[in-house]
């Protein structure tokens, strides 16, 4: 699977413009995301006779088997979010099974580790010199099982290197998916943590990496084929097409090759 | 008959260049028929149509103007002509009767005309030009709208009954509201109500302003009542301090921007 990328930057003060403009562009109202995302960094090559075998089983794990063996890279393991998961009060994990995308406005708060949902997400480092306009990566997720990743992860040759979260509208327009999103950090509490959080600070605390809230606009297509060059040339032109349609607002660029290195040194 | 005067030669250099001009229009309009796809804009159309009527018209006044002259002379080949190689030409040259496909165009270019202009009995018609027919009535004959420059009792009352419900009709469509231009709105409307010496500013900019408050707060706090810490104190207009790159790279890797 290969993604394709333009990404622009959105001061903050442009936001809800752009975010008009946006909805009026795909005709659809913006689908508001948050998500956990938790950064996992390879320590070592990985040993296939090290896996457990009961955190899960099925196809998906021999994805991630060839996924993460071989090089090592950082990657990600994302996990969707409710506002409401945002209430700060810890819930008793054990007694309640709570889902969710439920409808919980009664419980004040709600957010259960344990049943939090994840998905691993590895992102290859740009194709060097694909095309020099775009931005072009190898990409491949797999589900994973819900609550704490973290031993899988290690099981697997992972530490947890830090988590952040990622508030921001998706947009579906033909085939592009355009995400305006910001990161959020959680508030400094002395030391970092060397494990994802177990509790969820209050939304109001969370700051924007960026000072200024600015915003970052993802245009990205994906490809199931990436070595079919002409559909790789196709999804570059509605990239392109998109790119001219929001030129009057902002613009659409590839981003640095290296900024985007997921490699492990 | 005499021979003709440079006078003569410049009407009959006129008429053609006339009609070489309504040939030319007539077949641009033909060409961007048939070859545009899609059609062309009904603009484009419009104008093409009344560039061929004002070449009719011109032609018509013209053809009126020198009516004796066109009557009076005719074509009668030199011995010098190129009959071998411009045989056709010449037979158009001689005919005296017009061809028959012509002949219908004409007569039902007079039919047209007549019923367009009753009482008036002057027939409008390329070689038999009477001074009272009217460019106008040429126009309608040839163009072939039928209708003539009048619209009859019936027909005046029927656009009347239709007018007014589809004017309303596509007035709903559209979003009104634009008693101040942009650029007076960035001015300020009191400062152009003042300058206009507007008695009472009309209704609808009450609600644009009210509009525009809301925007403010759109900007300011956020549409969800997520956080919002940094970005109003740093100011509406602040560019991005963390270039994007930094930003990628810190989603990728969890590499600190102020770090590096």
């Amino acid at each position: 699977m290969h993604e394709l990328l333009l990404f622009a930057s959105v001061p903050s003060h442009q936001h809800h413009e752009l975010l008009q403009q946006l909805t009026g562009l795909t005709a659809m109202q913006p689908r508001h995301c948050l998500e956990r995302r938790l950064i996992f960094k390879a320590t070592r090559k990985p040993d296939l006779a090290n896996m457990r075998s009961g955190t899960g089983q099925g196809p998906d794990i021999v994805r991630l088997n060839k996924m993460l063996n071989g090089q090592m890279f950082y990657t990600q393991v994302v996990g969707p979010l409710s506002e409401a998961d945002f209430d700060g009060k810890p819930s008793s994990s054990d007694s309640q099974d709570v889902s969710m995308s439920g409808t919980h406005e009664a419980a004040g708060s709600s957010y259960d580790y344990d049943s939090q949902p994840w998905r691993l997400e590895f992102r290859d480092t740009p194709e060097a010199g694909f095309r020099s306009t775009i931005t072009a990566r190898l990409a491949a997720s797999a589900a994973l099982p819900k609550g704490d990743v973290v031993p899988s992860m290690n099981a697997w040759g992972y530490s947890f290197v830090t988590e952040y979260v990622v508030e921001g509208d998706m947009f579906i327009y033909n085939d592009i998916v355009i995400f305006l999103h910001r990161v959020l950090q959680y508030p400094a509490t002395g030391q970092e943590p060397h494990e994802p959080r177990r509790q969820l600070p209050s939304f109001r605390d969370l700051a924007p990496l960026e000072k200024t809230g600015s915003y970052i606009l993802q245009a990205a297509i994906t490809v199931q084929d990436g070595s079919n060059q002409e559909l790789m040339r196709t999804a570059s032109q509605h990239l392109f097409g998109l790119r001219e349609q929001l030129k009057s607002a902002v613009r659409l660029e590839h981003a640095d090759r290296l900024s985007l290195d997921t490699r492990a040194r | 008959m005499t021979t003709l005067s440079p006078d003569h030669l410049k009407t009959l250099e006129q008429s053609r260049q006339r009609l070489i001009q309504l040939t030319h229009s007539l077949g641009s309009l033909i060409t961007s028929l048939n070859q545009s796809d899609p059609l062309p804009t009904w603009s484009s159309l419009q104008t093409q149509a009344s560039i061929i009527s004002n070449n009719l018209q011109s032609i018509s006044t013209h053809l009126s103007e020198n009516h004796e002259l066109l009557r009076s002379i005719s074509a009668l080949p030199a011995p010098e002509f190129p009959t071998k190689t411009h045989a056709n030409t010449l037979e158009q040259l001689l005919r005296t009767k017009l061809d028959p496909r012509v002949e219908d165009w004409v007569s039902r270019g007079r039919k047209a005309d007549n019923s367009a202009i009753q009482g008036s009995s002057g027939s409008t018609g390329m070689f038999s030009t009477l001074p009272s027919a009217s460019a106008a009535g040429m126009n309608a004959g040839v163009v072939g709208a039928g209708a003539g420059g009048r619209l009859s009792e019936d027909d005046l009352a029927a656009l009347w009954e239709w007018a007014p419900v589809e004017a309303n009709s596509e007035a709903r469509r559209r979003n009104w509201g634009g008693n101040f231009t942009l650029e007076e709105k960035e001015r300020g409307i009191q400062q152009v109500v003042a300058e206009l010496g507007l008695k009472r500013v009309l209704e609808d900019d009450d609600e644009s302003e009210e509009e525009d408050e809301e925007m403010d707060v759109g900007f300011g706090g956020r549409i969800d009542g997520a956080p919002d810490n940094a970005g109003a104190a740093a100011g509406e207009h602040a560019l991005p301090l963390v270039p994007i790159n930094e930003i990628l790279r810190y989603m990728t890797t969890g590499v600190m921007p102020a770090v590096r």
